[in-house]
């Protein structure tokens, strides 16, 4: 077990393609004026929120820290005589700078207020924006997946379809229609604070901007190392989960075959090779962090060594007083640029993994309908029931064909039971009727209409078929039968219900017709599922009945009921059975022995059983020993 | 080295935790010394920035002095840097190394589990626990130790903050009550409605499920349409849940900032007066005669480094209650881990086990044995005798319990009633090892894995040489299939490489438990994909295989059995006939009704 192991969605990245962001885009297109809105207060919030720092440092430089009245108080201590004109005027002085600190203090309330709301709003509207964009997505895939065929659906795997509609959704909003809304945020604040910056003291800014070139190059460098690593991180990630869930699978074998110790030094290295690239890993993030945090203290430290230089020159002229407030409003403004260059580069990694989430689900979108509707097809109000097979040729891939060349014409109202050894192409013979396939060669017509010229949701809507396989949702017992179609009303429910022998197991059950089915009708018996599905086709009262009757064994009472049930489904409307039962085919109309992917013989159970051909052979095969029983 | 998680401690998984990560614990302990330099030597840089704004303005500072704090200050942020360098490294390498440690013996604890736990535990309940629960344990000791690391910034920092203003401290943390309040009702309302969030997510998840799994259904009635809108109202609630959570989650954001903002504006508005009036404060004061107070007057410098405190303080706080939830999480998911962890397998070596049983011959001998599991009743009194080097077939219906008996021989279940003897003793007191080692098993259902042919032929015996190889694939007769393919055993297998058909499958399985080359050869239906040409080569080549072996062939097929020195018919878990093919036939039973039906179906089968 060297190599092998993958996981399908594997660690995944793509090169930015603006071609495929521009396609996600148009989602967010019918949201432009919210987008929009969203945008302008998020400016409004940002100049808001970046000019506090200045009001701060007008309260503390121009207040706190005054230097009039510094020099005052400075003056007053150095005179040998108390004069009481200046100890009043500083009094006063004093007073309108408590007054003017109170002041500044309201405004920065009522500012902090602004932007709080302003922001509130803001995020509100992109959190709608992206749950609204998602949901349309997620039914635009969904209803895609309503459209694809049964060859389709059985050739890619369900987990990895769930992905499409559930996770990949969930990635691409999170990162595109957020990423894109925090990218402009970043944006938008690095140039307010910038222009900030230069507006209050243009030589500090340019020394905080200096520094910004290298945090920006350490991300980059950082980004390359991290990115090779992470890539390798999330490969072996894979290879871990693939590995646990082939072991997990084949369990049996590997104990039946005492391979654990084998197979557990396999998933140690693998786990270890994980480690050690998680090590790799925190290396990288444990010399990016401190490099950009020293950056940070050294642009402080520039700030107050050229500050201090600056305000020490001028002492020497004794006239100005150092400036605390701008020390910390660089401080902030710093900080609030340094915050998105960092995010900028973070975000860039998490855009990339998304973008590969969106190209799956276009992958999907993409993919045609390989069984195309007829624009204006026909929309059958009712049909008579007559079907007619010309000269049918098909196979589930072109050169193996499954059925050769079958002609066959049903009239309304007949019943034909199908029989035939395994593998003589029964059931490909019912799946065509409803069109799940498309045929090679030859014709299928229901009411002297081609298949392919109907819409086929109206079609099959008109045609039912119940599986040998009974598939139960979780539900309800009455959504079960009414399939939640409209126009199936309660009373249609439990008449049909009661048609088929169903009724009586389902009112015994606690909650009758509202008894919660479990997954897959984990909680019914067969026999029981047999007749909900019974009940189920009559409730749609298609004009065409397929069944593929089950050949799973049930209990003699339950078999009664079931005979019984097909028979009256079997009447007033045209059957196809594929038939297990001896029952049914004796009350059949006609019968047709399939064999090797052609009908062989065509006829009534007496007079096949006096040709003693095939059917005979089957007879005593299949259904002596069910006339024996009787 | 492997911990056992004892299912008492399955409740209480920071006492696991705290097992598993005492080999680490000098990574920690020393990560922690320097998390606690670093806050010291941070704490610095607001008491030297106060020093020189108060050296400014009683204008004691030169310009050298002002280059020398400077240095100073560029200095300290060196060795933080080198510090956390060391903190991350050693704190997470540790839980990266615990990680490992976790995952393999999860690994061991799930491979030593018996069928019981396989059959009642989902497989991707198993996956989910070793990957995302495994994940989020990590996280509790990794970035959660550093976050709560991390913390230990702050009652240093409160300490220096009292040093400079116990008055001014206290007013900053006047709006703290309302903050806790406040951030108690955002987690417990965001935890809520998370929940919410999650419960629809998987609700939405389940209706696709079911739509694609039902899909058959769906397209036969035309319900489509339906379908999606009953799936469109499920994603709509879920919208409607997602951005109610956003909402309160934002709400949080501007809250939390307005907090932190009014700290700010309270600390400003009263330590600016407190610098304007030149109040005075009590300050502890060393001197030559001990530490003692002193009054002093609160300076603009004081003020500085109270602010520069306060900046400092901030982020621990916001980081509080991340950590919290990655405790809680955490703690959750150790205790989903320790559930399976602790489940002790209830087929394993006890100390009834004989371990100086080191081979077995292959006589075998079922003792009035019953099994019964799931509440149903697979064998009823089921009693059989086979030398070593015969030959038993086993025939009858699907579910008649033909495979229960080779779980029971293999040991993936223990009889419920009676005993299993290999050569004379009592299967469970043969090691489990020993036991499995003697039986070369081709099950129903053949699992490959996405391996080479080769890893996959070899894979009980990963030391057999080309000839053995060669053999079994020989007598198999997958020689064919092998050469077909390019790189013949190197093909790789599974969804990246050559998908085999059922029966190439099968051949493989039989390879693979041939050249295992053990007392016990055991086919279960192993030639069902197989067609009739094929299984009779196989058969011919197996015979010389089975002369030397002791053999259980279960089949549905009579012409794989005829030739068994006894046959066993199973009916609803009892033996109804035993005896050889030919008289069986005379009996004229059930195997004889049998026969006639499968010479139709020849008959059938070769009707062009």
């Amino acid at each position: 077990m060297s190599a092998g192991f993958h996981m399908e969605d594997e660690a995944h990245q793509k090169a930015y393609d603006a071609k495929l962001m521009r396609r996600l885009m148009g989602y967010v297109k019918p949201y432009t004026a919210w987008f929009s809105v969203a945008v302008v207060l998020l400016f409004v919030a940002s100049i808001i929120g970046n000019f506090t720092p200045l009001i701060v440092m007008k309260a503390i430089d121009t207040h706190v820290n005054n230097p009039v009245r510094m020099e005052k108080e400075l003056s007053i201590r150095n005179a040998p005589t108390t004069d009481r004109a200046a100890l009043a005027e500083l009094e006063e002085l004093k007073r309108q700078d408590r007054r003017g600190l109170f002041n500044l203090m309201m405004l920065i309330c009522l500012m902090m207020l602004a932007e709080s709301v302003f922001r509130y709003v803001q995020m509100i509207v992109v959190a709608w924006i992206g749950q609204k964009t998602m949901f349309e997505m997620r039914m635009k895939i969904f209803s895609h997946l309503q459209n694809m065929s049964l060859r389709f659906l059985d050739k890619n795997p369900l987990g990895r379809l769930m992905t499409r509609v559930t996770n990949d959704v969930e990635k691409v909003q999170a990162t595109i229609v957020a990423g894109v809304e925090q990218t402009i945020s970043d944006m938008f604040t690095i140039v307010v604070v910038v222009i900030f910056m230069l507006w209050t003291n243009w030589q500090i800014a340019a020394i905080v901007l200096s520094t910004i070139p290298f945090v920006f190059i350490t991300g980059v460098i950082f980004r390359k190392f991290a990115r090779k690593s992470y890539l390798e991180v999330r490969r072996k990630v894979a290879r871990l989960n693939a590995y646990m869930q082939e072991m997990v699978s084949g369990m049996r074998v590997v104990q039946v075959f005492r391979q654990e110790a084998r197979c557990f030094g396999q998933f140690r290295e693998i786990n270890a090779e994980h480690r050690d690239e998680w090590f790799r890993q925190i290396r990288n993030f444990a010399i990016y962090y401190p490099i950009v945090d020293f950056l940070g203290t050294l642009a402080l430290t520039l700030i107050i060594f050229y500050h201090g230089w600056d305000v020490l020159g001028r002492q020497a002229s004794g006239e100005n007083m150092v400036q605390v407030g701008l020390f910390f409003a660089y401080l902030q403004w710093a900080e609030r640029l340094y915050g998105p260059i960092r995010a900028l580069t973070d975000r860039y990694n998490v855009l990339l993994e998304a973008m590969a989430s969106s190209e799956r689900i276009f992958t999907l979108l993409d993919t045609p309908e390989d069984i195309p509707n007829k624009p204006n097809g026909v929309k059958p109000k009712a049909l008579q029931g007559r079907v007619e097979f010309r000269d049918v040729w098909f196979g589930y891939d072109a050169e193996h064909p499954v059925l050769k060349g079958i002609n066959l014409t049903i009239e309304p109202g007949e019943r034909i039971a199908i029989v035939g050894h395994t593998g003589a192409g029964k059931t490909t013979f019912i799946n065509l009727l409803g069109r799940f396939y498309d045929i090679q060669r030859g014709s299928i017509l229901v009411d002297g209409v081609d298949v392919r010229d109907y819409d086929k949701t109206e079609l099959r809507r008109r045609i039912g078929i119940v599986l040998q396989d009974v598939f139960l949702f979780s539900g309800s017992i009455k959504s079960n039968i009414s399939l939640n179609s409209p126009g199936i009303t309660d009373e249609t429910i439990r008449e049909c219900a009661a048609h088929v022998n169903a009724a009586p197991f389902i009112e015994s059950l606690p909650e009758q017709y509202e008894f919660a089915v479990g997954e897959r009708g984990g909680n019914l018996s067969t026999g029981q599922r047999q007749l909900l599905a019974f009940a189920r086709a009559l409730a749609h009262d298609p004009q065409i009945l397929i069944l593929d009757e089950a050949t799973s064994s049930v209990d003699t009472a339950t078999e009664a009921l079931i005979q019984d049930a097909i028979l009256k489904l079997m009447d007033e409307r045209t059957s196809i059975v594929i038939a297990h039962r001896l029952s049914t085919v004796q009350h059949a109309d006609r019968i047709v022995v399939m064999h090797h992917g052609e009908i062989r013989e065509v006829g009534t159970h007496q007079e096949l059983l006096a040709h003693r051909g095939l059917y005979y052979t089957l007879y005593r095969l299949q259904y002596k020993d069910q006339s024996e029983a009787a | 080295m492997n911990f056992v998680v004892p299912p008492a401690r399955i409740g209480r998984p920071f006492i696991t935790l705290l097992r598993y990560n005492r080999r680490f614990w000098k990574a920690y302990a020393f990560g922690l010394a320097l998390a606690t330099f670093f806050s010291l030597v941070n704490l610095a840089m607001p008491m030297v920035l106060g020093h020189m704004v108060d050296l400014f303005n009683s204008r004691a500072l030169n310009r050298p002095m002002l280059t020398a704090y400077c240095g100073a200050l560029i200095g300290l942020g060196v060795i933080t840097g080198i510090a956390r360098y060391f903190e991350r490294t050693l704190i997470i390498g540790a839980s990266r190394r615990f990680e490992f440690d976790l995952r393999n013996d999860y690994f061991l604890a799930v491979q030593s589990q018996s069928r019981e736990f396989f059959t009642r535990t989902p497989t991707g309940e198993i996956l989910a626990r070793a990957s995302n629960d495994i994940a989020y344990v990590r996280e509790l000791i990794g970035p959660g130790m550093m976050g709560t690391v991390d913390m230990l910034r702050l009652p240093f920092t409160l300490a220096v903050m009292v040093y400079y203003s116990a008055h001014l401290t206290l007013v900053a943390c006047m709006p703290l009550p309302l903050v806790s309040i406040l951030v108690y009702l955002f987690i417990s309302y965001i935890n809520k409605q998370s929940q919410k969030v999650q419960d629809q997510f998987g609700v939405v998840t389940t209706r696709v499920q079911e739509n694609l799994a039902g899909a058959r259904v769906v397209q036969a009635y035309g319900i489509g349409d339906v379908e999606t809108a009953a799936f469109a109202k499920e994603s709509e609630i879920y919208m409607r849940e997602g951005v109610k959570l956003s909402v309160v989650m934002s709400f949080a954001w501007p809250v939390i900032g307005m907090m932190v903002g009014a700290v700010m504006l309270l600390v400003v508005w009263r330590g600016g007066d407190m610098v304007l009036n030149g109040e005075y404060i009590t300050r502890l004061k060393w001197t030559a005669d001990g530490i003692g107070f002193t009054s002093v007057k609160f300076t603009l410098g004081d003020f500085t480094a109270f602010l520069a405190c306060l900046l400092l303080l901030a982020w621990p706080l916001a980081e509080f209650g991340w950590v919290m939830t990655l405790y809680q999480r955490g703690a959750v998911s150790m205790k989903r881990i320790a559930e399976y962890m602790a489940h002790i397998p209830d087929i394993r070596d006890t100390e009834k086990t004989d371990f100086s049983i080191a081979n077995v011959k292959g006589s075998i001998e079922f003792v009035d044995v019953s099994l019964r599991y799931d509440g149903r009743t697979a064998l009823k009194n089921v009693s059989f005798k086979v030398e070593a080097g015969e030959t038993i077939a086993i025939v009858g219906a699907t579910g008649s319990g033909k495979t229960s008996i080779v779980s029971l021989l293999t040991r993936e279940y223990d009889p419920s009633e009676g005993t299993v003897q290999i050569d004379g003793t009592d299967a469970r007191t043969i090691p489990l090892q020993t036991l499995r080692g003697s039986i070369a098993y081709v099950p129903q259902d053949t699992f490959l894995f996405s391996d080479t042919i080769r890893a996959n032929l070899t894979f009980g015996r990963p030391d057999a040489d080309q000839a053995e190889t060669d053999h079994a694939a020989d007598v198999a007769q997958l020689t064919e299939t092998i050469d077909s393919f390019p790189e013949r055993y190197e093909t790789l297998l599974g969804e990246r490489g050559v998908n085999l058909s059922g029966g190439q499958k099968q051949r493989l399985a039989i390879a693979r438990a041939v050249v295992l080359d053990a007392p016990i050869l055991v086919l279960d239906d192993a030639l069902s994909s197989v067609d009739t040409h094929t299984e009779e080569l196989i058969l011919q080549r197996l015979k010389s295989v089975m002369a030397q072996r002791t053999s259980i062939i279960i089949s549905h097929r009579v012409s794989t059995v005829r030739h068994a020195d006894q046959i066993l018919l199973l009916e609803n878990g009892e033996i109804v006939e035993r005896g050889t093919h030919d008289e069986l036939i005379a009996r004229g039973g059930h195997y004889a009704e049998m026969h006639e039906r499968q010479l139709l179906e020849e008959e059938l089968e070769t009707t062009a």
